[in-house]
């Protein structure tokens, strides 16, 4: 039987498969059909044939012991009852005779002829003893003796045996046909029809194979429209023919798809605009911030100078300038990673150098202990790198307390750097939104950076190198934040492509 | 500031009042003379008249943007130029550096940064040294802060200069564009490598016979640059 699945669509298909059990009942369908159908014509064929043969058998012996048996003398010679046999054996070659007659003496004599030699021996005792058997002669019953007959087996090949006794005194006759004739044409006809039955099986399975095709073709199809639309092939249509259920399905897929893709666009169109919208007023914000910042650094030189009553508000405007602008910078930046064209400027740089000189810039250097090895060497974008370490050590130095421990190590293709702080650690309910945008912890935990986008800037800057922050708690309490860089983002991201 | 020490000399060409007039404010306080244009036809004007000792530049300009004034600029003139640029847009640097602008910073600039951004662009011009180097036909005056291809004098920027006298003091060392940024720029940390790769490309293209297949100026995969003499 052929089972050549097309394609590899098929290839490890459950044994549950549609099309598997289509076969199956096709072929359970044909199996019952054919073998009912030829048990029904062989078991009639054989009755027919054996019966046939059986009738003209008997019914010639039964004559030829009437013609010939029936005249011998009582108390025949052994000579005369062989010439007997030979006679009846003779007339109709077809079966060997065997006559048996009982002397007065008790001694029994016997005449067989035939193209089966066969003595007393090869009649089944049951036979002998229903011949021999005298009946009482009734109404219903006109004789004393009866003729009766049976199939034997012996050595392997059928025969037919059959007996009778004359009435009134006279030997017993047997009969012994060879039936291997009847058995030949009977096997010959069994062969046939087992054919026919396979032949009908194989012609079952090319048929659950068509079937199979004809339903199960559609509906690969459908699935991969399915599959396709999952994976964002929104546009993906099915051809609709005929008007099947399979048709109607297909329709319903193709409207369910384009209600889907009109929807999608509909909130990306959205989505987009509303992006537009924060990138545009970011930009629109920096110019007066470039000049407010600028005048700003004047004022603060000035600010010793100034009347103490001014002195508090010119100090306000210079630092909550100066928060305007970490927060316009940072949202510049989300736009930008949202907006996909947040870019990598990659260099190769030395780990240990970049973090000692983002502490340092930030004038850190006493509150973070730093365990990095100089050396390690690693292919990045150090602004990047830069952004992501200040956010984190920031974040730690804010709500954890120095001192904050920054460990550098390597670990096969991934650069691991850890920041651990001494404050309380997350909770736990905080703990999946620490990267989130403009979370609030709670009402008594300020904010990281004031901007409430530090760390998802960071996530960012990870994600765009290929590698990713984990925040957890540390075993002896304080937050542990990981950040994990491929050791050459060129090689990941060219992998990747 | 030293007594002897000259006022740098700045044209500062930015279209918004405010900005233009807060960076004034700032640069002036910080003891440079400023002049000012809004527009970039008024700032190459303004070139002609004045000889101003660096250049401030905005990118964003309405008429001819900055990097056509950059590109006007380099046709004739090494003057060192800072551009003014958005960070958003990150096309915007390389165009810039590939225009011929010496450095960069990123609005809101804060008046300290620029400053020292501004004088260490200058310093890139002074001499120290008074000895000369030999690579291939490129001769390297180090008193008259000169170089010269084949007996011809090189136009080169101070920064394309100081770049090249850094690398031609290791001849045959490989440098980070990390330690080139610190050697050439004077940035601490953190540094963007496209100026050093910008700055090469404009420096190939001046001191090498075919720029596209130096044998001086080589690249050095996974480390930087390196000057060699040509074999």
């Amino acid at each position: 039987m052929t089972k050549q699945f097309p394609g590899g669509l098929f290839a490890g298909r459950r044994w549950t498969s549609l099309r598997l059990r289509l076969l199956v009942v096709f072929a359970l369908v044909a199996l019952t059909a054919a073998v009912s159908a030829s048990g029904i014509a062989y078991w009639l064929n054989r009755e027919a044939v054996l019966t046939r043969t059986q009738d003209a058998a008997l019914g010639d012996f039964r004559q030829e012991m009437q013609n010939r048996a029936a005249a011998l003398p009582a108390d025949p010679t052994p000579e005369e009852l062989q010439r007997t046999a030979e006679l009846m054996a003779g007339s109709s070659p077809g079966y060997s005779v065997l006559l048996v007659d009982e002397l007065k003496d008790g001694r029994k004599v016997f005449g067989a002829a035939g193209p089966d030699s066969f003595g007393l021996a090869d009649v089944p005792k049951s036979l002998q003893n229903a011949v021999n058997d005298r009946q009482k002669t009734t109404a219903a019953n006109d004789a004393e003796y009866h003729m009766y007959w049976q199939r034997t087996k012996p050595r392997g090949n059928p025969y037919l045996v059959g007996g009778t006794r004359i009435v009134g005194g006279g030997p017993t006759g047997y009969m012994y046909k060879s039936l291997a004739q009847e058995r030949d044409d009977l096997n010959a006809l069994g062969w046939s029809l087992t054919i026919a039955t396979g032949l009908a099986l194989l012609g079952s399975a090319l048929l659950a194979q068509a079937a199979a095709r004809t339903v199960l073709k559609p509906v690969q199809r459908l699935g991969d429209a399915a599959r396709r639309l999952g994976e964002g092939e929104l546009d993906h249509r099915l051809e609709v023919s005929g008007t099947d259920e399979l048709a109607d399905l297909s329709h319903t897929f193709n409207k369910t798809a384009e209600a889907l893709e009109k929807k999608v666009a509909d909130m990306s169109a959205r989505e987009e605009s509303s992006r537009r919208f924060v990138a545009d007023m970011s930009h629109e914000l920096r110019t007066p911030l470039t000049a407010l910042t600028a005048v700003a650094e004047v004022l603060e030189e000035e600010v010793d100078d100034l009347d103490p009553m001014i002195a508090p508000a010119v100090a306000l405007v210079v630092s909550e300038t100066r928060r305007l602008n970490d927060l316009v910078e940072n949202l510049m930046e989300v736009t930008r990673f949202d907006a996909g064209t947040a870019r990598l400027v990659l260099d190769d740089v030395d780990v240990a150098d970049q973090v000692t000189a983002c502490i340092d810039a930030r004038a850190w250097l006493d509150a973070v202990e730093l365990d990095a090895e100089r050396g390690i060497v690693v292919r990045l974008d150090p602004r990047r790198l830069d952004v992501i370490l200040a956010n984190l050590i920031g974040n730690a130095l804010k709500h954890g307390g120095s001192p904050v421990r920054v460990s550098v190590r390597v670990e096969g293709e991934w650069l691991l750097i850890a920041v651990k702080d001494n404050g309380p650690g997350i909770p736990e309910e905080v703990l999946p939104h620490v990267f989130d945008r403009f979370y609030k912890a709670s009402a008594s935990r300020p904010k990281s950076d004031g901007s409430g986008l530090g760390l998802s800037i960071a996530m960012e800057n990870a994600h765009i190198h290929g590698g990713d922050i984990t925040a957890a708690n540390g075993s002896e309490g304080g937050a542990l934040f990981t950040l994990r860089l491929p050791v050459d983002v060129g090689k990941v991201i060219a992998g990747e492509a | 500031m030293g007594q002897n020490e000259p006022v740098p000399f700045l044209l500062l060409i930015e279209d918004d009042d405010a900005i233009r007039t807060a960076l004034e404010l700032s640069l002036s306080r910080q003891g440079h003379r400023v002049a000012t244009a809004a527009t970039g036809e008024d700032g190459l004007k303004l070139l002609r008249e004045q000889r101003p000792d660096l250049i401030v530049l905005d990118v964003m300009l309405p008429g001819i943007d900055g990097f056509e004034v950059c590109r006007r600029i380099r046709r004739t003139d090494q003057l060192p130029i800072i551009l003014l640029t958005a960070r958003s847009d990150d096309i915007d640097v390389v165009v810039g550096l590939e225009s011929g602008a010496d450095d960069y910073v990123v609005k809101p600039v804060q008046g300290r940064v620029l400053d020292a951004r501004i004088r260490a662009v200058l310093r890139r011009g002074e001499r120290e040294a008074s000895d000369s180097a030999v690579f291939g036909s490129l001769v390297i005056d180090r008193a008259a802060m000169t170089v010269t291809k084949n007996g011809e004098d090189l136009q080169l920027t101070p920064t394309e200069l100081r770049l090249l006298l850094e690398l031609s003091r290791r001849p045959g060392q490989a440098l980070s564009r990390q330690q080139l940024l610190r050697l050439v720029w004077e940035h601490d940390y953190l540094g963007d490598s496209r100026l050093v790769d910008a700055c090469v490309q404009r420096l190939r293209a001046k001191v090498e016979e075919v720029p596209s297949s130096p044998t001086l100026i080589r690249t050095v995969r996974g480390v930087g640059y390196r000057l060699d003499s040509p074999q």
